[in-house]
């Protein structure tokens, strides 16, 4: 079986600076991979080239076996208009700031894509919204505007309006970052939960502790490469790269009681 | 002080000075609903990825907006039926020039709320699936709106106050009429007093009712 997403020799550069070096990554039916690396290492705009929201200058992106573009004399060429709005409703994703439309209810934001864009009956759009809002524990939230919901119920309303899309992959980009940290749990749960159900998921994300526990892949970044990947257990306890080391080493310095092995504890010793 | 006022031209006459009333507000309400649909067209096709779309818009906005309104009014009123043929009469080509005047004014605003819109929000329609039509109308539009109510409200006084050029091509309008009292009465400082008034009222009148809107659509944020 071809993996959900194949990605090979993905190049971008934003004027002089590049951010990607030539990065091949497969991500399997199911599998939840969580991405990790210092900022500005290019996690972000990977994450972003799977759905095209960024363009890559070249290499290719295959979602579900299809190519999301093609190269043309060695450069990326994105999907016609019409064929890459086809393959995004597909891939869901959850943004950092959320993003929810502030003109829109809670229950419109999430109905919106079922009735535009898969042309599916007001009352039955607004059924499968109620059942996705009860999901993530915000039913009696349906009327709300986002200005009147705390930045994690906004950012569950968001994870709510992407799978009304009944999506096949979910990109999640550093959706806790913006949260005040009593609010983290509540969405990292929400994510938990899509997990265990079997959603393919590419997360990338700053709680390590999460990371931990859901993923099934860890792959750390730096600097536009990717350097190391693998179980969480081998990469949080034995990191085989120097430059992991010394990101898990300076991430991991404030939750290090919550973590067991050797990268934790030598954390805690510094 | 020499001059004596006497306000009894304007009584006497407010039947007649009224009746410029209607003109005025048809012209500049029919100016300002033809200067939003041109404003939005061309201020979508500023923002379009397709180059020639925007230089046509980026051309017109820079011809209407850089030439005296005084001139397009003429300018319409003279030369379109000479190089189209058609026949229009001085309320309808005046109506025309005002609408085109405030479609290029419409087409900025139109412009710089589109793109107060944050980012986010279309690339999260994208992710929803919803096409760059779709994103436009139901997504950057409804939210750009908002910001364009003030500015909004701007255009439409200063509509009204330009509208009273159409009195040049002897459209009988509030400003017509008063000066056309003014040269037989020899009464111009009161009558044009009160043409300052009834102006003034209007456009006060005019904003009023947009802060009302402005309200009921805050309401809900």
């Amino acid at each position: 079986m071809s993996p959900k997403v194949q990605i090979k020799a993905l190049r971008k550069s934003f004027g002089a600076h590049t951010v990607l070096h030539d990065v091949d990554l497969d991500v399997g039916e199911r599998e939840v991979v969580v991405i990790i690396g210092a900022s500005g290492s290019g996690k972000t705009t990977l994450l972003r080239c799977i759905n095209l929201l960024e363009v890559p200058n070249s290499g290719s992106i295959y979602v579900d076996g299809e190519p999301m573009g093609e190269e043309v004399r060695g450069a990326f060429r994105p999907l016609g208009d019409r064929r890459l709005q086809e393959r995004r409703a597909q891939i869901g994703m959850v943004f950092q700031r959320f993003n929810l439309f502030p003109h829109k209810t809670a229950l419109e934001n999430v109905t919106l894509g079922p009735i535009v864009s898969r042309k599916m009956p007001r009352a039955q759009a607004e059924k499968l919204g109620m059942s996705l809002l009860e999901r993530v524990g915000l039913a009696e939230k349906r009327d709300a505007y986002p200005a009147h919901l705390s930045g994690g119920q906004q950012q569950r309303v968001a994870i709510a309006r992407s799978l009304a899309m009944e999506p096949q992959l979910m990109l999640f980009d550093e959706p806790t970052s913006a949260l005040d940290p009593e609010l983290v749990g509540e969405v990292l749960d929400t994510m938990r939960q899509l997990a265990t159900d079997g959603m393919t998921m590419i997360i990338v994300t700053h709680e390590m502790a999460f990371a931990r526990e859901v993923a099934d892949r860890v792959v750390y970044i730096d600097q536009g490469q990717i350097l190391e990947q693998g179980p969480p257990s081998e990469i949080f306890q034995n990191p085989k790269h120097e430059r992991t080391q010394s990101f898990l080493r300076r991430t991991l310095r404030e939750t290090a009681n919550l973590l067991p092995g050797p990268v934790a504890k030598a954390a805690a010793r510094n | 002080m020499g001059y004596r006022f006497d306000w009894n031209v304007v009584f006497q006459n407010m039947p007649i000075l009224l009746s410029g009333l209607w003109v005025t507000l048809t012209v500049t309400l029919v100016a300002l609903a033809m200067g939003l649909v041109i404003g939005t067209i061309f201020g979508v096709m500023r923002v379009s990825r397709n180059l020639v779309l925007q230089k046509i818009a980026a051309a017109y906005v820079s011809v209407f907006r850089n030439t005296p309104a005084l001139v397009q009014l003429i300018w319409v009123y003279y030369c379109l039926p000479l190089f189209l043929g058609l026949d229009l009469n001085s309320i309808t080509s005046c109506t025309i020039a005002l609408g085109f005047g405030a479609g290029a004014y419409t087409a900025e605003i139109i412009r710089g709320g589109i793109q107060g819109v944050d980012r986010g929000q279309s690339e999260a329609a994208a992710t929803i699936g919803l096409s760059r039509f779709e994103t436009m109308r139901r997504i950057i539009l409804p939210q750009a709106l908002r910001k364009m109510i003030a500015p909004l409200v701007n255009e439409v006084v200063s509509l009204v106050k330009y509208s009273s050029l159409v009195s040049i091509l002897g459209v009988q309008d509030l400003t017509y009429i008063a000066q056309l009292l003014a040269t037989t009465t020899f009464r111009p400082i009161e009558l044009y007093t009160f043409l300052g008034i009834e102006y003034y009222i209007i456009c006060t009148a005019l904003a009023f009712l947009a802060d009302r809107i402005e309200v009921a659509l805050a309401k809900r944020d």
